[in-house]
């Protein structure tokens, strides 16, 4: 056992008194950068990596990885609580967490959303402590054609996303394209919609949009209501998930961390990709697809387990050869690179104690961030009994100082601004925002893989089922196209009697 | 009213005797200097610019404070680090990004929102060259092989980057140009999926740095087949340089310091004093060298000349890419 006895050594690393000292120290200020809206993992990361220039490289990663999965704990307490994704992994936990929320049930969304980010945490360490270097060489085998069939499943699923009819979703997600067009051609360097506009040739990031349009845009609803909304004492009984909600997010913890393990290994943001591939996959495999948006615990579940398996698989490429196909995972390579450390397909076999030492971390880190975030739960359910006219001005004020904080960019703010009306607008109209930052996000990237694709077979469409695995995703895709359009057409019982109606 | 006289005169002495504070180089600085970083957290430039700040320190006397401003491939951080106040209490981090940018901007016929000319050029610490890189199976042993293949094939040959125009496009679009080669060009979003895509052998070659290149190449991930620059690199030796091929096609990743045109010369010098200091100090080196670059310090005045030149190359070659974009 190999393995077994490895882990043992780095266990024995891990668990000196400084290295436990620095896994609590990076799992308290993930937790924090979580909570804190628009700040992510990433900008906690690199603030914290000059305090790792005095630190060896193990108590370094081990810190630096404690941050970027303890983000992935704190990000959907903000989210769950006051509509205001924490980070960008947690815009889907929005959805379900906060309607549990305002029906009283927020404790339980937050226990469930820790829960989950254990088992989803934990089983991906599992999967990188076995499988990392097999893992690294075929994540390299997806090139942009499997990439893009990947997106347009998710793409697909997209469609069954919103709560209304296919009238107030389309729209959105033709919208979300719209905005996410915004910015300069990656292809040619033309500019769009730039107007002559310097901040806007990157384009729209969609951390501040998501946040105005969920948060700031739930802020300017409850304005309306304030007077109206009750905050009642939280009694120890509702913090906890009831029976039928621990036996209900059991399927969805799992299929989250197989999912978000696997989405998390692919070049990008692969968290956010995972969070509302899980969210999708959650809503299409439900009994009642209907009650998605109303306080499922299954929204809540499956997408941050994901966010956290998929954190734990990003890992992959970058301990495996050396390539970070994230920026967070970048930003810990770099730290390695600073004591001398230079990751890549040696790093396992050269620097095992480091390898080793940061996997038994975290185990510990995940440990410590439950122990750490159950006791959370309470407080921060406790924080909602604020007078609301109290409570919101500040939340609001966070939000414009953790969105600023990121870039230093007042176009940042503006942004948050705008969409914050945008969002309160549509709310209102009762079309489907979710649809629209999604579109935004799966937008780009679909358009990029597409264009590398056909650049690098010169057009020729053939790229596309030219390899087994992207064949096998395209056909896939077909197959879940075909069907939603079956589930749409075909018969049901409801029809079948209203039609008996119409002709008797 | 003689009492308003004695405020005004007393605020009057009081602005004037700050102000002079901070022009005067003697005491400078008395407080933090900020330094704008136009490049997104987490970077190869953006840990050398924070190495330099960490060590900086000690030969300023003040804190760094490093603030990310990235947006629209620098030019939004350079743009403030040009309209901040010329007191020597913010600085930028220059580098190759700022030619790239402007020289892209007028190639298209639009004014750069800043300019060379904003900024005094306090000195820069590095100047690393790219290597041309294939994956480790690949047909091609040598730069000649690649160059023969694409002599025969013109514009089969595909090679990706991290991003139209970046620092890993702009070397390969004057190889290029220098040896009258055509390529299909794939960008990627940053220089880590683009290196997974020659590592995955989804593109033929790559201009990549050093740092994240060569622990592959060791690993048995990647062929390193030549330095693009002219002198070959002490950690890989037996690797030619495109000077030793005969190849003119010169370009440089390099990373400095700059502050805002009008900062006053005592202020610059000693600023000036702080990075030769920190160019040669021996914990900046290790946190340049351990990553894999090497530091090579030129002074402000030499930085100019190099921008100068490096200028007119990217000037050619981005009149020549603007062509083939499509216009509006």
């Amino acid at each position: 056992m190999d393995v077994l006895n490895n882990l043992l050594d780095g266990f024995q690393i891990a668990l000196s008194y400084k290295n436990i000292y620095l896994c609590l120290l990076g799992c308290i200020w993930g937790t924090m950068v979580g909570v804190l809206p628009g700040i992510g993992p990433l900008a906690g990361i690199t603030l914290l990596i000059p305090a790792t220039f005095g630190l060896g490289p193990t108590g370094g990663i081990i810190m630096l990885a404690g941050i970027y999965y303890g983000a992935m704990y704190g990000g959907s307490t903000t989210s769950i609580l006051m509509n205001i994704p924490g980070e960008s992994a947690s815009v889907v936990t929005c959805l379900d967490g906060y309607q549990m929320t305002l029906k009283g049930r927020g404790g339980a969304a937050l226990f469930i959303s820790a829960w989950g980010s254990w088992v989803g945490g934990t089983l991906s360490i599992v999967g990188l402590m076995f499988l990392t270097p097999f893992l690294a060489n075929f994540a390299t085998k997806f090139g942009p054609p499997e990439m893009f069939a990947i997106l347009l499943i998710a793409f697909i699923l997209l469609g069954s996303l919103g709560r209304g009819s296919f009238f107030r979703t389309i729209p959105m997600v033709f919208l979300g394209l719209l905005v996410s067009t915004i910015g300069m051609d990656p292809f040619t360097g033309t500019l769009r919609f730039t107007h002559g506009v310097t901040e806007l040739y990157d384009g729209i990031d969609f951390i501040p949009v998501a946040m105005g349009a969920f948060g700031v845009s739930e802020i300017l609803i409850s304005t309306e209501e304030s007077l109206v909304r009750i905050t009642h004492r939280v009694r120890l009984r509702e913090l906890l998930p009831t029976r039928e909600e621990l036996r209900a997010s059991w399927g969805p913890i799992f299929r989250g961390s197989g999912l978000g393990f696997l989405l998390g290994l692919l070049p990008g943001s692969a968290h956010v990709l995972a969070s509302f591939v899980s969210y999708l996959t959650e809503k299409r495999l439900a009994q009642k697809p209907e009650e998605f948006g109303t306080g499922r615990i299954e929204g809540v579940a499956g997408p941050e387990t994901a966010n956290n398996a998929a954190s734990g698989s990003a890992m992959i490429p970058f301990l495996g050869l050396g390539i970070p196909t994230g920026p967070a995972p970048a930003v810990m390579m770099i730290a390695l690179m600073i004591h001398g450390v230079r990751p890549g397909p040696l790093f396992i076999s050269e620097h095992a104690q480091i390898f080793w030492a940061l996997i038994a971390s975290m185990y510990i880190g995940n440990v410590i961030l439950v122990i750490l975030n159950l006791p959370l739960v309470s407080l921060f359910v406790n924080m909602l009994r604020v007078p609301f006219r109290i409570l919101f001005p500040i939340i609001l004020l966070i939000c414009l100082v953790g969105t600023y904080s990121v870039n230093a960019s007042t176009t940042d703010l503006i942004v948050l601004l705008c969409f914050g009306v945008f969002g309160y607008v549509f709310r209102k109209l009762q079309y489907d925002v979710a649809s629209f930052i999604l579109a935004m996000i799966l937008g780009p990237m679909m358009e990029m893989t597409f264009r590398q694709s056909l650049m690098r077979s010169a057009g020729s469409f053939s790229i596309f089922w030219g390899s087994s695995i992207s064949l096998v995703l395209m056909v896939a895709s077909g197959l879940l196209l075909l069907w939603n359009i079956y589930r749409e057409l075909r018969p049901t019982k409801a029809t079948w009697e209203s039609a008996l109606k119409e002709g008797g | 009213m003689k009492k308003i006289l004695g405020f005004s005169v007393f605020t009057l002495v009081c602005f004037l005797s700050l102000s002079m504070g901070l022009i005067q180089a003697a005491d400078y600085p008395t407080r933090p200097i900020t330094l704008i970083n136009p490049m997104p957290p987490g970077g190869t430039l953006d840990v050398q610019a924070r190495a330099w700040a960490a060590v900086a320190e000690k030969y300023l006397g003040q804190t760094v404070v490093v603030v990310n401003k990235p947006g629209a491939t620098g030019m939004v951080g350079a743009v403030a680090g040009a309209k901040a106040q010329p007191d020597g209490y913010t600085l930028t981090v220059a580098s190759v990004n700022f030619t790239n940018a402007i020289e892209w901007e007028r190639a298209n016929g639009r004014r750069p929102p800043f300019n060379y000319d904003d900024f005094i050029y306090i000195g820069s610490f590095t100047m690393s060259p790219t290597l041309v890189v294939v994956p480790y199976d690949s047909p091609y042993k040598s730069l000649q092989d690649l160059m023969k293949d694409a002599q025969a094939k013109p514009g089969q040959l595909v090679y990706c980057s991290g991003g139209l125009y970046g620092m890993s496009h702009l070397p390969i679009a004057i190889f290029a140009n220098a040896t009258g080669l055509k390529f299909r060009h794939v960008p990627y979003k940053g220089g880590g999926p683009c290196l997974q895509a020659v590592v995955g052998k989804h593109v033929d070659f790559a201009f990549q740095y050093p740092p994240t290149s060569l622990p592959l190449m060791r690993g048995n991930k990647l062929r390193v087949l030549a330095v693009a620059g002219e002198r070959r690199l002490k950690s890989i030796p037996d690797i030619p340089c495109f000077k030793d091929l005969g190849i003119n096609a010169e370009y440089y990743g390099w990373v400095g310091i700059a502050a805002p045109k009008k900062t006053p010369p005592p202020i610059v010098e000693k600023l000036r004093e702080a990075t030769k200091k920190t160019a040669e100090d021996k914990a900046f080196n290790a946190m340049i060298e351990k990553p894999g670059d090497e530091v090579y310090y030129l002074h402000g005045d030499e930085v100019r000349k190099h921008i100068e030149k490096e200028g007119k190359t990217i000037a050619e070659i981005d009149q020549e890419l603007a062509k083939e974009a499509p216009k509006k």
